[in-house]
C-alpha cells in the first residue's frame, strides 16, 4: 500500500505533523518493504485559502492509497474522499514517520468515515533540555 | 497585458473612474469614521433637495450595514437579488485536464483522478476557470450573495444595497447597486451617495462618478486621523469636496481636523453642534428638515442643500 504520512521533515525519522493540508511534507511510503518511494514538499502549506483541497490534490496526483495523519479538515476529508483515498487520524506530533507506521500496521489508528468536527487536542512535544535539579543519591561522606 | 499602476496608466484610470454616461450630478457622503454622522448629513441633504422640489436618489452603499432606511422610517421595497458565478461542471464534457484546478487562487476545485473536477471549497465567483476551459465544460451557476432595493417615497427614491451577512462579496454589492441606480440616473436631478465607513474599495466604488464630496468628520483624535485617511485617498482619486464637522462643540479642540482639511485644500463648508432636536429626530425616523425645520442643524442642512442646487442644479 502506498501510504502518505503529513511530516515534519524529509525523512523516515521525522516527527509526525498532524494538520494534513499545512503540513510541510508529505512523505510517500511503501508499507510493504517500508521504501520512502517520494518526498513531496507541499506547496499548499502556505496557501491563503484552501490549503486542504490543494493538499489532497497533490497526494492524489501522486498516486497514493491512503493518507495518514492527526487531523484531516473538512474540505481535505472531502476533496480525498472523492478520490477514493482512505484516512487514517489520529497520530501524533510525539512519534516519527517510522513510529507511526508501525502502528499504522498494527491497525492502531481508525479509519475515518466522517469529517471530524474538530482538530483533536493533543499534548505539545518537548523540545527544551531538562532541568537538571536531580538530587544526588549517593550517601553523605562527611569529611 | 501587465501593467504596474503609475504614469499614464493611472491617470488612465482616474479619467474611467469620473466617467458617467449621463447629466445628473452625483454628490458623495463619506466620513472615514464610523459614526460621524454620514447617513444623517445625506438623508436631510437629500431630503432638503426633495423639500426644495427636485427629485432625489438617495444611495445607500453601506452594503454591511445599510440603515438610511430606518433615518426615514422607510421599509425596503423592490428587491433584485445579487449573484456570483458558481461553477457548474458538465461531466461529460470534461476532459480532466486540471486546467481549472491550477488556475483557480482559492483552490476551490479538486480533481478526482480521471474525474470531473468537483467544487469542494469557498468560491468567489471569479470565473478564471470558465477562462482557461478548453472543452467549455464549465457553465456559469449562481449564488445569491446580496440584495438591492429601490423603495419610492414622492419625489425621493432610496437605493439600498444589503449583503448577506458572514460573506464577503460585499464589492460586489456595492457595484451592483451603483449599476442599478445608474442605469436610471435620467430619472433623477441628483443623486446623493452614503458611503460606508473606512478607506477600501466599497468607499472607492461607492464614490466612483461622484462629481463632489461631502467628508463628515468630527473634532476628536479618531474623527481627525479617518478624516485624514479618507481625504488621501479623495486625492489618489481626484475626487473634490468639501468638509463637514459634525457635533463641532464637543470639549476637543477643532485644530487638528481643520489642519488636516487646510494640507488637503478641503473647505470647513457647515459646522453643526450637537442638538437635542437632531436626536429626536434621530430615533423617530423622521430627517430634522422636516421634523423640525427650524432648528440649527436643519437650517445648515437647507443651507447646504441650497448651496449643492446653485453649483450643479440651476
Amino acid at each position: 500500500m502506498k501510504l502518505c504520512v503529513s511530516s515534519t521533515g524529509k525523512d523516515i525519522g521525522s516527527w509526525v505533523d498532524t494538520t494534513f493540508g499545512r503540513a510541510p511534507y508529505f512523505l510517500i511510503i511503501d508499507t510493504e518493504t517500508m521504501d520512502v518511494v517520494e518526498v513531496v514538499e507541499n506547496t499548499a502549506a502556505t496557501a491563503g485559502h484552501g490549503a486542504g483541497i490543494a493538499a489532497a490534490q497533490l497526494v492524489s496526483d501522486k498516486g497514493v492509497d491512503g493518507v495518514l495523519t492527526g487531523y484531516v479538515g473538512p474540505n481535505a476529508y472531502n476533496a480525498l474522499h472523492a478520490a477514493g483515498i482512505s484516512i487514517f487520524e489520529g497520530a501524533s506530533s510525539q512519534e516519527t514517520v517510522k513510529e507511526a507506521i508501525a502502528k499504522f500496521k498494527k491497525d492502531e489508528y481508525h479509519k475515518a468515515s466522517a469529517p471530524s468536527e474538530v482538530p483533536p487536542c493533543e499534548p505539545g512535544r518537548g523540545k527544551g533540555p531538562g532541568r537538571g535539579m536531580g538530587r544526588g543519591r549517593g550517601k553523605c561522606r562527611r569529611p | 497585458m501587465q501593467k504596474t499602476i503609475e504614469g499614464n496608466f493611472q491617470s488612465e484610470i482616474i479619467a474611467a473612474y469620473h466617467e458617467k454616461n449621463f447629466e445628473t450630478p452625483v454628490i458623495g457622503v463619506t466620513g472615514g469614521k464610523g459614526g460621524v454622522g454620514k447617513t444623517t448629513v445625506a438623508v436631510n441633504i437629500a431630503c432638503a433637495l426633495v423639500n426644495m422640489g427636485y427629485k432625489v436618489a438617495l444611495v445607500d452603499a453601506d452594503v454591511d450595514a445599510p440603515n438610511a432606511a430606518i433615518l426615514l422610517g422607510m421599509t425596503l421595497e423592490n428587491s433584485l437579488d445579487v449573484f456570483i458565478t458558481r461553477p457548474l461542471i458538465n461531466e461529460s464534457k470534461c476532459n480532466s485536464c486540471g486546467a481549472c484546478v491550477e488556475v483557480c487562487r482559492l483552490n476551490a476545485l479538486f480533481l478526482p483522478k480521471d474525474k470531473a473536477p468537483v467544487l469542494l471549497g469557498a468560491c468567489n465567483g471569479c470565473e478564471a476557470c470558465l477562462l482557461v476551459c478548453e472543452t467549455n465544460a464549465i457553465h456559469r451557476g449562481k449564488k445569491t450573495v446580496g440584495k438591492t432595493y429601490k423603495t419610492n417615497r414622492g419625489n425621493l427614491t432610496l437605493y439600498t444595497g444589503e449583503l448577506i451577512p458572514s460573506l464577503e462579496e460585499s464589492a460586489i454589492v456595492v457595484e451592483k447597486l451603483k449599476e442599478r441606480i445608474f442605469q436610471e440616473a435620467a430619472d433623477f436631478d441628483i443623486i446623493v451617495v452614503d458611503t460606508s465607513p473606512g478607506a477600501h474599495c466599497n468607499v472607492i466604488k461607492a464614490l466612483q462618478g461622484s462629481d463632489s464630496v461631502i467628508t463628515v468628520t468630527e473634532p476628536t483624535p479618531l474623527g481627525a486621523h479617518d478624516f485624514e485617511l479618507i481625504l488621501k485617498l479623495l486625492d489618489i482619486f481626484e475626487l473634490k469636496g468639501t468638509a463637514f464637522l459634525n457635533r463641532a462643540d464637543l470639549p476637543s479642540p477643532k485644530d487638528a481636523v481643520q489642519k488636516i482639511a487646510q494640507d488637503h485644500n478641503t473647505t470647513v463648508a457647515a459646522e453643526l453642534n450637537t442638538d437635542d432636536l437632531l436626536i429626536k429626530s434621530y430615533v423617530s425616523g423622521d430627517p430634522i428638515v422636516t421634523m423640525f425645520p427650524e432648528a440649527a442643524s436643519a437650517i445648515t442642512f437647507v443651507r447646504l442643500a441650497h448651496e449643492i442646487a446653485q453649483e450643479y442644479l440651476i
